[in-house]
């Protein structure tokens, strides 16, 4: 083994998580645009989750949600807040699987079928999927997301962080 | 003497947890603020304000018999309790809608369809003569769309079929502009049911021309 193989190493991984970075960004952005651009629909598909009655609240979410994604991949592609927006979305994802979880488990119970069998729409921009398949596609995007607040790959980022250290309003000296 | 208090920043210092926490409600603050504005610029973003799903969707819905193709295809009087009052919608078959289309009554303009489905699915087929009427974009097709209920007196609302609710929504705004519930008819089996009993669909603008058995 050569002296340099760490080096090498690192370079390695830092390449490989901001190859991450941008399929993360651009799938993002892919799944945001195809649910921006028909928002009736994407509101159709939440609506089936029963999240709330109240009419204002789901529309904020079928409104925000898409252009959040587009919003997230942009700074993912850009190299923006890369670890904030990681953390973001990993919540974000783990959130809508559980949700997702959820859903798949009532079709499975009202249609006694074999729980990888239930396949619908879970309005993630994918279309009709088969839930094992769309769970295991989601955790995969959330250990990818996950990955990024590593600290890794910073190479060809615009502003890797926002937050450089606080400064906490002056408070009087007591010497 | 005292000396007077003098004004220094303190510096705290914060993890690495704590500072990628605090970007990423950074990120979420400025997110949500871009995406509301996005939805607003956007041409099909949506009212936020606006309840797309009004509680009249959940009505129960009450098949109506045929009664003849002679001046009237289908009285809805003759539907349990089809007296116009109650708030239950009234649904028509395959076979009724068929016979409604075949009557001289359409081109007279006392029957019209109605397609509630979006432009993007009424261009690649509809209902030929039928009128579009996304009910998501309703002052888009209002217009249009209301004298010709006004003056008709059965109007067969569609969509695509199945467990599809942009029908009842149509109707329900219909109902809501003051067109009589018992002209309103819902054909649950939609375009999906039209095209199977081998009906013709028009593609592209109300009354084309452009006629064909499938859906583009």
């Amino acid at each position: 083994m050569t002296d340099d193989y760490p080096i090498r190493r690192v370079a390695f991984v830092n390449l490989f998580t901001v190859l991450i970075r941008w399929l993360l960004g651009a799938i993002f952005l892919y799944l945001g645009l195809t649910k921006a651009l028909h928002p009736v629909e994407f509101l159709k598909l939440l609506r089936q989750y029963d999240l709330t009655r109240d009419a204002l609240l789901l529309n904020f979410l079928a409104a925000g949600l898409p252009w959040f994604e587009i919003f997230c991949g942009v700074l993912l592609w850009a190299g923006v807040a890369v670890r904030g927006t990681a953390v973001a979305l990993s919540l974000m994802l783990l959130t809508f699987s559980l949700l997702v979880l959820h859903r798949a488990l009532q079709l499975h119970a009202a249609l006694h079928i074999p729980f990888c069998a239930v396949k619908f729409d879970c309005g993630c921009g994918t279309g009709e999927e088969f839930i094992c398949h769309k769970l295991a596609v989601n955790f995969l995007l959330t250990a990818l997301s996950a990955w990024l607040v590593s600290g890794r790959g910073k190479q060809f980022c615009v502003r890797y962080s926002l937050v450089r250290g606080s400064k906490l309003p002056r408070t009087p000296d007591l010497r | 003497m005292k000396e007077p208090l003098r004004q220094t920043p303190v510096k705290i210092r914060q993890g690495p947890v704590g500072k990628v926490l605090r970007e990423a409600v950074l990120v979420a603050v400025a997110g949500v603020v871009f995406a509301l504005f996005a939805n607003q610029i956007s041409p099909r973003g949506l009212t936020l304000t606006r309840n797309y799903f009004p509680d009249g969707i959940d009505k129960a819905i009450l098949p109506v018999t045929a009664t003849g193709t002679n001046t009237t295809a289908l009285s809805p009087e003759s539907a349990p309790g089809g007296s116009g009052k109650q708030e239950a919608w009234q649904s028509i078959d395959g076979h009724q809608a068929v016979q409604l289309f075949h009557n001289s009554h359409l081109k007279q303009g006392a029957i019209v369809f109605v397609d509630a489905r979006d432009e993007e699915h009424y261009i690649a087929g509809h209902v030929p003569g039928a009128y579009e009427f996304d009910p998501y974009h309703p002052e888009k097709y209002f217009p249009t769309v209301l004298p010709a209920c006004r003056a008709a007196e059965q109007i067969v609302v569609y969509c695509n079929g199945g467990d599809c609710e942009d029908s009842k929504s149509a109707a329900l705004l219909l109902r809501e502009v003051g067109i009589a519930n018992r002209k309103l008819f819902l054909y649950e089996d939609g375009i999906t049911g039209w095209t199977s009993n081998h009906q013709p669909v028009e593609t592209g603008a109300r009354n084309s021309g452009n006629l064909s058995i499938t859906i583009q």
